[in-house]
């Protein structure tokens, strides 16, 4: 693997590079997210939304893209939703408006998955995420947080971690997107999907999952049943300790 | 569709969407933020599997990303449960609460003043008045207080 990305850095034109309108995006959206993450005051909020609409658009631009405009509007509007959600999840002060973004980030991701032709993955997408685990992270915050802006909410760590952070997130996402260029033109003649995109999807994947995945199945069904047992008893085991504890302390 | 310029975009988003949810863990220090923002990695690996799965023309993605959302949500249930654990103990959501663990000889945190929260800045929502109020019952006030 690192012999693939030594050739794939090796072989880059700083020319090629700069001129590569995705590599500005990703710069203006880190500078964005630098401004929009909460640190003491919300005064660089409106710049940094600027900067946001100005790297998401040259993104966007800069995304390869050869499909009949109806269809890639389509998938412009859905990565523009997942992603300015994705930011505002990350930049909200409130722990709920943040989970509420998120759940909107899951929609838009479902739709990407609907685009694809993965019907089953996106409507389980909805289910589990934006049904169950959203609803239940809205009843832990209503439980753990009965008031919202709290200090930690509003600074987060230092102003040097975060810069550190956002520079090495961008770094990360520069350097995916410049194998991925390099990769691009060497991918050759796709498989054509193969009962990916006809009408009995649904029922193709039941048949694969079940027939050649069905010892995965029985590991991840017996996982769901020690994810739940081992829930309840962290949550049985510290409500009998703090009785303890309450015992002793009124003593 | 063309499929090469397919794979390309949906690769560079669910590469976003993991470095957005990276950084959202590197930077917030509110537990249920962080959770999510694992949450939103998650997701990004997801699109990434489903769209090579597509490519190749094969299930295998797809069938990968049922089993990523079977173990996020295995992941959801402990680790909100332990959340809850460790607010009724620290009554916070604040991860640096928790640097008390941190070894001998590691400086710890400090944090710097945040100005106070000027409560005219806190939107409250603004609720018109509408129909009449209902008479109460009082026999029912007796036993139920919150009425």
């Amino acid at each position: 693997m690192t012999v693939s990305c030594k050739l794939c850095l090796a072989t880059i034109d700083p020319a090629v590079l700069i001129r590569n309108p995705l590599i500005w995006g990703i710069l203006c959206g880190s500078v964005a997210l630098a401004l929009l993450l909460p640190y003491r005051s919300r005064q660089a909020r409106w710049p940094g939304v600027v900067m946001g609409i100005l790297g998401t658009g040259l993104v966007i631009t800069g995304l390869p893209l050869e499909l009949h405009w109806s269809e890639a509007g389509l998938f412009y509007v859905l990565t523009v939703i997942t992603l300015v959600s994705a930011v505002a999840t990350i930049s909200m002060e409130n722990a709920v408006y943040a989970a509420i973004w998120f759940a909107l980030s899951l929609l838009g991701t479902a739709g990407l998955f609907f685009f694809q032709g993965a019907q089953f993955v996106a409507v389980a997408t909805i289910v589990v995420y934006a049904g169950a685990i959203v609803v239940t992270l809205l009843f832990v915050i209503m439980l753990a947080q009965p008031d919202g802006q709290a200090t930690y909410d509003r600074i987060s760590w230092a102003r040097s971690s975060k810069t550190v952070s956002v520079i090495t997130a961008a770094l990360l996402v520069t350097l995916l997107t410049i194998t991925l260029e390099q990769v691009g033109p060497s991918l050759s003649a796709p498989t054509l999907p193969t009962g990916l995109l006809e009408k009995e999807h649904v029922a193709l994947l039941g048949k694969h999952l079940f027939t050649e995945h069905l010892i995965e199945i029985e590991i991840a069904g017996t996982l769901l049943l020690v994810a739940l047992v081992g829930a309840v008893a962290v949550l049985i085991h510290a409500k009998e300790e703090s009785s303890l504890d309450s015992i002793s302390n009124d003593e | 569709m063309n499929e090469v310029p397919l794979l390309q975009n949906y690769l560079v988003t669910s590469s976003l969407l993991f470095g957005i949810g990276l950084l959202g863990f590197m930077v917030r220090r509110n537990m249920i933020v962080m959770f999510l923002s694992v949450e939103m990695m998650l997701q990004g690996i997801s699109l990434s599997f489903a769209a090579w799965g597509r490519f190749h023309g094969n299930w295998d993605g797809q069938i990968m990303v049922l089993f990523i959302i079977a173990v996020a949500g295995c992941e959801a249930a402990i680790a909100l449960a332990l959340i809850l654990v460790l607010v009724q103990r620290s009554q916070t959501l604040d991860v640096a609460h928790w640097q008390q663990l941190h070894e001998d000889g590691q400086s710890r945190f400090n944090e710097p003043s945040v100005p106070a929260t000027d409560p005219s800045r806190i939107p409250w929502p603004q609720l018109t008045p509408a129909g009449i109020e209902p008479e109460t019952d009082p026999e029912a006030e007796s036993h139920r207080k919150r009425i």
